[in-house]
């Protein structure tokens, strides 16, 4: 039903018809866009792919190859070092620098202070290294979509990459979730993990004007894909 | 002229009171509580957090059991994954599984998979959780057992340790830290403990069997992480230990969520009160619309 709304409304302002008709028009419409309907479809047009995903012989060394019980090949399990650089989402048009970020004296996480930047949070485990990364990245600016406007569209079986020590380490998202930040489940997103694993986290559902912050998050959960 | 202004003008009203039915029945939604406008696929927050997995991993702790094939198939799925010879002291690393029931068969090493198994049970993995399934016991009276693994995050950025019990010469066994905590007494074989919390770094360990001759072992702790010490029969006599690192998480968690967002894209829906003012001046606008479109007629 969203679809047809958007040609219509054009196809009809041409004419211009009388004022009280327009009022009542527009009211329409601003009341079907407070609603969120069609946000999907209003945001950033899908940015083409950077070049197709450069699987290295081993994305990950620290991966899991299901199979091997305990006697594993000992080879490419050299582990990645430094910090993360970049994450990409080839399929979302997410490609964006990584900083670190820290907490603020209440013990919270800090945003990135650039829209267009993500981050990682540096306190805890970096991405490749056994436990969960947390990365963290704006929904929108006041002029607009930030980094992770489209961080939402994702779903199972998406693959999300991160650069660190000069290779791309490749996730696979099992799972997202949207929670009202007061009811944040730190457990699931922090807790300890058997492997590497990664979640990134922006905003979401209604935004609270009058403390300008949105009331909830979204949290997507990923697992490091087992080397190739 | 007059035909040409009013046709367009008939259309506009019907799309509008069309738009407008939308509209208010999106705003009904929204003040209910119910759309879910950035990620309709998002379970409810009510339900629990779901990430997507949950963890399963297998362990070999029978001493006088050959080696076996283990395999596990999702419920209803027609390709199980197989881990070929396991061996006495093998556990194996955790798999990332989807959430639901799995079976889970041991076959002697080298069977054909269409043979019976000489074991077989079930794991219901529920999301965010751990298990390991071990074959526990001695070979005369071997069973599959399904622990329940507690990963969650250690207090105070400390170290969680349990012992895990696989060793028939020391029936029973007291493990503890030289200098410092007991991780465990009197623990039986083919059992497992409790996690302790043990503060991160190294420690000597002292396992002493009922009786029988003391063995040391050294292991390494960090802050956050979650660990088994499996207790294992030394191929040349007496005990020997592998500490597993279950999971590892960070030491300091930040506190609630993220402000990730200035709301740029935000819609006035956020304000209820908005919404209804707009839907009243809508339906307002409506009315007067239609009163007009009555009276040129």
């Amino acid at each position: 039903m969203s679809g047809g709304r958007g040609p219509a409304v054009r196809r009809h302002r041409r004419p211009r018809p009388p004022a009280t008709a327009l009022v009542a028009f527009g009211a329409a419409i601003c009341l079907a866009a407070g609603s969120g309907v069609g946000l999907a479809t209003t945001a950033r047009p899908p940015v083409d792919p950077p070049a197709a995903t450069a699987s290295a012989p081993s994305p990950l060394a620290a991966g899991r190859p299901p199979g091997c019980a305990g006697e594993c090949p000992p080879a490419a399990r050299s582990a990645p070092r430094g910090q993360p650089t970049r994450v990409r989402v080839p399929r979302i048009g997410l490609d964006a620098p990584l900083a670190v970020l820290g907490l603020d004296r209440s013990g919270a996480l800090v945003p990135p202070a650039d829209f267009d930047v993500a981050g990682w949070y540096g306190g805890g485990p970096a991405p490749g290294d056994p436990g969960p990364a947390v990365l963290a990245g704006h929904l929108d600016s006041r002029q607009g979509p930030a980094v992770f406007a489209r961080l939402g569209e994702l779903r199972a079986g998406d693959t999300v990459e991160v650069r660190r020590g000069g290779r791309w380490l490749a996730f696979r998202v099992t799972g997202a979730l949207r929670t009202p930040k007061d009811r944040f489940p730190t457990a699931a997103v922090y807790g300890p993990t058997p492997g590497p694993e990664l979640r990134l986290v922006t905003c979401g559902g209604d935004f609270d004007r009058r403390r300008g912050h949105y009331r909830d998050n979204v949290v997507v959960f990923a697992v490091a894909e087992p080397a190739a | 002229m007059h035909l040409l202004r009013t046709a367009p003008r008939r259309l506009l009203a019907g799309a509008g009171a069309l738009l407008l039915g939308t509209g208010l029945v999106l705003a009904a939604g929204l003040l209910t509580g119910t759309a879910t406008p950035v990620h309709a696929a998002a379970p409810a927050a009510a339900a629990g957090p779901d990430t997507g997995v949950g963890y399963v991993r297998l362990a070999h702790l029978s001493p006088d059991t050959p080696s076996v094939d283990v395999y596990l198939a999702a419920r209803g799925a027609a390709e199980p994954r197989v881990f070929p010879g396991v061996g006495y002291g093998v556990l194996s690393d955790y798999l990332p599984l989807p959430a639901g029931r799995y079976a889970v068969a041991m076959r002697e090493a080298g069977a054909p998979a269409g043979d019976p198994p000489v074991l077989t049970t079930e794991v219901a993995v529920v999301s965010g959780e751990a298990y390991t399934v071990a074959g526990v016991g001695r070979y005369a009276d071997l069973g599959l057992r399904v622990l329940h693994d507690d990963l969650s995050a250690p207090d105070g950025g400390r170290a969680k340790v349990r012992v895990v019990q696989a060793s028939v010469r020391a029936p029973v066994l007291d493990v503890a830290c030289a200098d410092g905590p007991t991780l465990a007494t009197g623990v039986q074989f083919a059992t497992t403990t409790d996690y302790r919390l043990v503060e991160p770094g190294t420690w000597r360990l002292r396992l002493s069997p009922g009786g029988g001759r003391a063995t040391e072992a050294e292991i390494r702790l960090s802050g956050g992480a979650v660990y088994s010490l499996l207790v294992l029969d030394a191929e040349d006599g007496g005990l020997t230990t592998e500490l597993r690192r279950d999971a590892q998480g960070g030491t300091v968690v930040p506190s609630g969520g993220v402000d990730a967002g200035a709301g740029g894209t935000a819609g006035g829906g956020a304000r209820p009160g908005i919404a209804v003012g707009l839907a009243g001046i809508a339906l307002l606008g409506g009315l007067v619309l239609l009163r007009r479109a009555r009276t040129t007629w």
